[in-house]
């Protein structure tokens, strides 16, 4: 029984829980012990990509410290996150700190939650199903662009009974979330929101999932100013839907 | 030179208008080019690999080269003129020009000459200055400026054009491109065959034999090059490449990132001016090789963008760029290469909200042939603004705020119940549909949904003790 | 800036650049790897591509036969041209009707002006071709004496003849072939496809600068 260590990310915590659930249940109905190290905050993403290095650096190291002494692959549900903590964490450090090399040995343990599904665990049917439902997939962009995030979960929704997926036309372009992007530049990120929801809405889907709940909390938002009939889950949600027996 | 408005002021002038629809189905239209001609050329991703590496090369053996293609130049009898800045560059040319009796100058699209803004500073010293890329014309006509590196005009219409001819030109009003096209021919002709200089800028450099190599679809670079008596070509200092075969590496992966073409119409490639024998070209070649701030560049963490091409296709993909128009990065070059160019010359003082004009997406980084970490570069230069304590207005409290949090655990916790507890007071059905303050950068736009009564570190803990 | 301070102050930049690892070895060309078998027809298909014409013959006969069509069906009754001994076609002023212009600009400024003013209307240009390259549809050309640019630019039309056996892959082949081409001559160019320009509402448009028409006729053999 493999052992992970959920990273829950802040968002999950706290706006979210439920996305935290549904990634437990299906861990475990695959088979994972799931521990869910306590004092675990934020990675510290907001602050770097607005260029406070101090502040990402605080954050960095303090998850870093609670995340380094567990053991088992460290699974994120979100391919954002996961990129900082795999791509940016350990630059954040000077390579004669320790912290440095903790940041190392934990960005190898992090893996987003589809494609720990699918690349580590080889699952591709996830037994789950959504009977009479049509869904599009929306490539969240630092999960995509830097872990090559996108058939993973495409896969496991393909595989999904009863579910029928759909492509979004002009899926690679970014949402217009950018993290404080969103609030910094609120206009032109609603602007390209914008051409994103009329995209989901001519996919014919009536279902939008993607597996950073950031991106999808924007989007979700932005739905709601024009109609209430596409629902927006996380991947995880979808997934913990209905097992088949 | 700097427009008195931010990014953002001048972005909200570009959302939504006609220029920015119109600028933004140009942008997509030339992305689905790149990625055709992309596909269709198997050895794109190897030849982009190798193009990489020619000009890291190039940035990094740059004094060695520059010294070659000055040797080269003269030894083909050109002259070259180092110009640490644009004031420099600009009295080379006036001293040229009035040595020589220029009166008219026809120019060829270049972006290294708007960023010095040679026009303006020539036509004050009564030279006539005409352009003559069909783009560059409508905007010299107009008053304007480019919004695209490649396509200048990309945000006009043609009728915005036909009004214009019709004015300006005095023909009747007419908004069918090939009729303005036949317009601009006619009228530029004259121009072109009577010009005194022609001013050209670079796209590649070659060392080893002091070339400049220019591309074209009008030809209007060749008759800029080949009809006027004096030949001046303004270079960036970093546009340089040791040999023709490194050239040809470039010119393999140009015109397909920019338009989608294997090749553009006319590649020039210019080895000093008109020799004995030769029935035509011009009398006398200068070079002007302008630093302008690029050593500065090279000197800084963010050296890496000058082994941009220029291709534009950055800007394509870019969704902010789309949303926003060229115009709102307030200088010669716009989209997400601009927001790392522009503050990297210029520098961050004036320019410092220019790099957090990006969701950071990174569809450029995949876009550019040369595999420029434009993502990276904007990421240093936050952090290069936020040390120089030019970061966004009012964000620093708010995030050592929650630095403060995110680094104590049972503050943490503490906050994200009191969060949910609050907002039971204004969200309805697990949304907030308004904000106040800052808040409402969101909700202006969008729904909030309520941070949960019970957060995922409670429900696990409950969890923990039922089990 | 005199240019040993210029070149002093890149050096010192260079120095403390915090570049991506550099390439220690100048890194070269790339040749793609491209079939040679089958160039011509790569080519001709490739010009049409990009809105040349092309015109396949197989003797001298038929292509001033095809070039004296070509400039009545254009109206031209004079012409711009390379030297004889530059043109792959034996003979051929000799042969046409229409006459050839005087393609040596004079060296002063007025000389210039004149003999260039009487460029405005020119009709057609004829000039040789150093290669065709199948994979882009464009020809490489080389000015020199008896090879003057502007009967490749000025013209509405532009007919340029090429040997088969100068039909080679790719630009990167070429130059491959060619590495000290662009020292040898004060102007090496290439051209793909008539002039062209999509400024305005990337309406695509013919002959804007350059000629509107590019005939490439290819001698077989």
């Amino acid at each position: 029984m493999p052992k992970v260590q959920l990273f829950v990310t802040c968002l999950v915590d706290s706006f979210f829980p439920e996305v935290g659930e549904a990634v437990v249940a299906v861990l475990e109905r695959h088979g994972c012990t799931v521990e869910f190290p306590f004092d675990q905050t934020c990675c510290g993403q907001p602050a770097f990509n607005v260029g406070y290095h101090d502040q990402a650096r605080a954050m960095a190291e303090h998850t870093i410290k609670v995340l380094d002494g567990t053991d088992g692959t460290i699974v994120v549900p979100s391919g954002s996150c996961a990129d900082m903590m795999i791509n940016h964490s350990p630059e954040l450090f000077q390579p004669d700190d320790p912290i440095h090399a903790a940041a190392a040995r934990v960005a190898r343990r992090v893996k987003e939650f589809s494609s720990f599904l699918v690349d580590d665990l080889g699952i591709t049917d996830a037994g789950a199903s959504c009977e009479g439902r049509t869904a599009t997939y929306h490539p969240s962009c630092h999960g995509f662009r830097n872990l090559g995030i996108r058939q993973q979960p495409e896969t496991l929704l393909d595989n999904v009974a009863g579910l029928e997926r759909v492509e979004l036309p002009d899926a690679e372009t970014c949402c217009g979330f950018g993290g404080l992007f969103s609030v910094e530049m609120p206009e032109l990120s609603a602007s390209i929101m914008s051409t994103k929801l009329t995209n989901v809405e001519a996919s014919g889907a009536d279902l939008l999932v993607g597996v950073d709940v950031s991106c999808l909390m924007h989007l979700a938002g932005g739905l709601r100013r024009r109609s209430r009939e596409i629902e927006v889950k996380h991947i995880a949600e979808v997934l913990a839907e209905e097992t088949r027996t | 030179m700097n427009v008195p408005v931010t990014f953002v002021e001048r972005a909200h002038r570009g959302i939504g208008n006609r220029s920015t629809a119109a600028g933004e189905v140009g942008a997509r239209r030339m992305m689905s080019h790149r990625i055709a001609a992309s596909a269709d050329y198997p050895a794109m991703e190897e030849m982009r690999d190798q193009a990489r590496r020619i000009r890291l090369y190039a940035l990094g053996h740059l004094d060695e080269l520059l010294a070659r293609f000055s040797d080269e130049v003269e030894g083909a009898g050109g002259h070259v003129h180092f110009a640490a800045d644009a004031d420099e560059a600009i009295a080379y040319i006036r001293k040229v020009a009035e040595e020589t009796n220029v009166r008219r100058i026809v120019k060829s699209k270049s972006m290294v000459t708007e960023e010095i803004h040679l026009n303006a500073a020539l036509e004050a010293h009564d030279l006539e200055v005409v352009e003559t890329d069909l783009g560059e014309f409508i905007i010299q006509l107009s008053g304007d400026t480019p919004s695209h590196i490649i396509a200048p005009v990309m945000h006009k219409t043609r009728q915005d054009v036909g009004e214009l001819f019709s004015e300006k030109l005095g023909i009747e009003y007419t908004d069918d491109p090939t009729e303005l096209n036949n317009v601009a021919r006619h009228h530029l002709r004259e121009i072109f065959l009577s010009a005194d200089m022609g001013i050209s800028g670079c796209n590649v450099a070659i060392a080893e034999s002091g070339s400049i190599v220019l591309v074209t679809n009008e030809g209007n670079g060749r008759l800029t090059t080949s009809a006027p008596r004096i030949h001046v070509a303004v270079m960036g200092m970093e546009r340089i490449v040791p040999t023709l075969s490194d050239a040809a590496v470039i010119l393999e992966v140009l015109a397909r990132s920019a338009t989608g073409q294997r090749l553009s119409v006319y590649t020039n490639i210019v080895t000093g001016a008109r020799r004995p024998g030769d029935p035509d070209g011009p009398e006398e070649f200068h070079v002007v090789i302008l630093d302008n701030g690029r050593s500065r560049v090279l000197a800084g963490d963010a050296a890496e963008v000058l082994a941009c091409i220029r291709c534009g296709a950055c800007l394509n993909v870019c969704p902010v760029y789309r949303e926003a128009g060229g115009h709102a990065y307030g200088f010669t070059y716009s989209g997400p290469i601009g927001a790392v160019i522009t503050p990297s010359l210029m520098g961050l003082a004036e320019w410092h909200d220019l790099p957090y004009a990006s969701s950071l997406c990174g569809a450029c980084l995949d876009a550019c042939p040369v595999r420029i970490d434009l993502p990276g570069l904007l990421l240093k230069l936050r952090r290069d603004a936020v040390s120089e304590g030019l970061g966004p207005d009012g964000l620093e409290g708010a995030l050592k705020w929650f630095t403060r949090l995110a680094t104590n655990p049972g503050m943490w916790r503490g906050a994200t119940r009191a969060g949910g507890w609050s907002a039971k007071l204004i969200a309805r059905q697990g949304w907030i549909k308004s904000l106040p303050g800052r808040g409402s950068a969101w909700t202006d736009y969008r729904d909030l949904p309520a941070p949960a009564a019970k957060p995922f570190h409670a429900r696990w803990k409950e969890r923990q003790r039922e089990s | 800036m005199n240019r040993e301070d210029f070149l002093e102050r890149v050096r010192s930049a260079i120095k403390v650049s915090e570049l991506p690892p550099i390439p220690e070895a100048p890194p070269g060309g790339l040749v793609p790897d491209l079939p040679r078998a089958g160039v011509t027809e790569r080519f001709l298909e490739q010009v049409e591509a990009v809105d040349g014409h092309t015109h396949l013959v197989g003797s001298d006969d038929e292509a001033v036969h095809l070039i004296g069509v070509l400039l009545e069906q254009y109206g031209a009754t004079d012409y711009l041209a390379w030297a004889p001994d530059h043109l792959p076609v034996a003979g051929l002023a000799e042969r046409l009707r229409a006459t050839p212009l005087d393609a040596v600009v004079p060296g002063d400024a007025e000389g210039r002006l004149e003999h260039q003013t009487g460029y405005t209307d020119l009709l057609v240009g004829i000039t040789g071709a150093s290669a065709g390259l199948a994979e882009s549809g464009s020809i490489v050309l080389e000015a020199g004496p008896g090879r003057p640019r502007m009967a490749s630019l000025i013209p509405l039309v532009h007919i340029a003849l090429l040997r088969e056996r100068d039909i080679t892959q790719s630009l990167s082949h070429w130059i491959a072939d060619h590495a000290e081409a662009a020292a040898d001559t004060s102007n090496l160019f290439i051209i793909t496809g008539p002039s062209r320009t999509a400024d305005i509402e990337q309406t695509l448009n013919l002959g804007v600068h350059g000629p509107k028409h590019l005939h490439v006729v290819v001698l077989g053999g």
